[in-house]
């Protein structure tokens, strides 16, 4: 029986969707800039990496920590070797499409976002 | 050939000269960049690219594509496919879009990320037809562009602007150098780019301001009155156009040198500030091209991702970037359908020359086949589906046209480009970039 629980309660756990993954995220700007999220989620608790764009063309990777609990992601990350230094703080939604869409804040504003999961090459 | 020195003019086909021979089937690709208007959702709504019907009722009018109306029963539009090889698949790719977008469209095939020497995509579908017609023809195939393709090292995201630059893959790891001077092009196609003949002979011919045909008057004359009246015509008219090309040819390279204020003045002078005037020179030299039978491939590219490019004669006045980032905001999407408008505008002029020229039993748009369209769908979206996508010609009787063909959801475009090669008697290729199945066309 403890076997049977045991299993039902792992298969529980695998079918619990999780955000671990590279996502193809769209900053929703003056136009729609595509942008790399990458997360790994552990119980609660996600890490991870966003690949922001700066206003030279270039892009800072930016470190991230939060958490994923019932749909909803909340991270956070500093903005480091920027000019400005600042703080990124994002929330969202896992949609039941399988995308992520939410509010990135930074000392620019706010600005609204989606994300896909990377494709896989046929 | 009329030959003397310095110069080698081709002749257009002479019944005289030659026994009537099968269908010359021909190929032009051109290449758009940044997608269409028609691709954003409200675009879609408002059929600013795909007309509402499909099948052979569809109504062109609220479309990019109105001005092709004349030729409706020739065109083959393909709307709703994806270009899914321009893709990201790797987190590093996330962001390159434009960096990847030219190189797939006629590949179909995803390019590997390197700022090196080491480049990879696929072949291209010109290039396949090029293989097996360029055997016929005393060039292969010919690429031709509009802007500047000649950046090197990298262009962003770690992507070879190499990928940027063309659209034409002679193999997966041999992307061909496009051309942009109509000097250069009107100079390969009559034979002036030969090894015997020196630069300093072309230097001489372009000095002198002289007609290539000067220096053939006499071998002219000689053969006009050897072939019959039809003959005679053709030559009269073949001649009359060589001149009308040479002589635009020579104005704009005169107002280049002048001194005057140029739009494009890093543009080699052979190219004109004029859009529309660059592009059709480029078209009747390629109609000079097929007319002679010095190849029967183009590709053509009319544009660069990340261009910045001012098109005053489509009446709107934003630059061509900034306008494809249109926010999704109705306004602004309408912006960019009126530039889509104005490129697709572009190519009844081509069209009608391949149309009323007479090519065996048919004309030359019955054995030809053009196609328009980029690999990038939504260009505010950076995606690439619902890329736009037209056809027109009937590639020697195997493309019937007249018809809207609305793809299903996710269908590759890859598998039209399929049929493509198809028609073009490459059977023995069962697939090509994500192709899978071939589509009925």
């Amino acid at each position: 029986m403890k076997t049977l629980l045991a299993a039902l309660a792992a298969a529980v756990l695998a079918a619990e969707p999780t955000v671990t993954g590279t996502w193809n995220m769209g900053l929703q700007g003056d136009h729609v800039i595509p942008t790399a999220l990458v997360l790994k989620q552990d119980g609660r608790t996600v890490t991870g990496t966003i690949a922001m764009p700066t206003q030279n063309g270039q892009r800072i990777e930016v470190k991230l920590s939060g958490e994923f609990v019932d749909g909803a992601i909340t991270l956070s990350g500093e903005v480091e070797n920027a000019k400005v230094p600042s703080t990124l703080e994002m929330k969202g939604t896992l949609k039941d499409d399988g995308t992520l869409e939410g509010t990135l804040k930074s000392h620019h504003g706010t600005m609204g976002w989606t994300a896909e999961r990377l494709k896989t090459r046929k | 050939m009329l030959r003397s020195a310095g110069v080698a003019v081709a002749l257009p086909f002479l019944e005289a000269l030659a026994p009537a021979e099968g269908k010359r089937v021909r190929l032009v690709c051109i290449e758009m960049v940044h997608g269409s208007a028609g691709s954003s959702a409200i675009g879609i709504k408002k059929n600013l690219w795909a007309p509402a019907g499909a099948g052979r009722d569809f109504d062109l009018s609220p479309t990019s594509l109105a001005s092709l109306e004349p030729f409706r029963d020739d065109l083959t539009i393909v709307s709703n496919t994806d270009c899914a090889n321009a893709e990201p698949f790797e987190a590093g790719e996330i962001g390159g879009d434009h960096f990847r977008s030219s190189a797939v469209f006629l590949t179909q095939a995803h390019p590997k990320r390197t700022a090196g020497a080491d480049v990879e995509a696929g072949s291209s579908v010109d290039q396949l037809v090029a293989a097996r017609l360029g055997r016929q023809t005393p060039i292969p195939s010919m690429q031709l562009c509009i802007e500047n393709v000649d950046q090197a090292g990298g262009c962003g995201f770690g992507y070879s602007c190499v990928y940027t630059d063309t659209i034409s893959w002679a193999s997966p790891t041999r992307p061909l150098p496009m051309v942009r001077d109509p000097r250069v092009v009107f100079d390969m196609i009559f034979g002036v780019l030969r090894p015997d003949i020196t630069a300093a002979d072309r230097r001489r011919r372009l000095a002198d301001d002289r007609s290539i045909l000067d220096g053939v008057l006499a071998s002219a004359a000689r053969l006009r009155a050897r072939v019959g009246v039809a003959d005679r015509r053709r030559l009269d008219e073949y001649f009359e156009t060589v001149r009308d090309v040479e002589g635009r040819l020579q104005r704009v390279e005169a107002y280049s040198r002048s001194g005057e204020a140029r739009e494009l003045p890093a543009a080699p002078a052979g190219v004109p500030d004029s859009f529309s005037a660059h592009v059709e020179l480029m078209f009747d030299l390629m109609h000079l091209a097929f007319v002679t039978d010095v190849t029967r491939v183009f590709s053509f590219k009319l544009g660069r991702d990340n261009s910045n490019r001012v098109y005053p004669e489509s009446g709107f006045g934003g630059a061509f970037h900034p306008t494809s980032h249109h926010s999704g905001k109705e306004a602004k999407i309408l912006d960019f359908a009126k530039l889509n408008r104005f490129h697709v505008g572009v190519v009844p002029y081509f069209l009608e020359k391949l149309k009323s020229t007479p090519d065996a039993d048919a004309t030359m748009l019955d054995n030809t086949l053009v196609m328009y369209g980029s690999a990038m769908g939504d260009s505010n979206q950076h995606n690439h589906k619902r890329v736009p996508f037209f056809m027109a010609g009937h590639a020697g009787g195997r493309i019937p046209g007249g018809v809207h063909l609305k793809a299903a959801n996710g269908t590759p475009l890859a598998n039209v480009m399929l049929s493509v090669l198809h028609a073009f008697g490459l059977d023995d290729v069962q697939e090509f970039g994500d192709s899978e199945a071939p589509f009925t066309l």
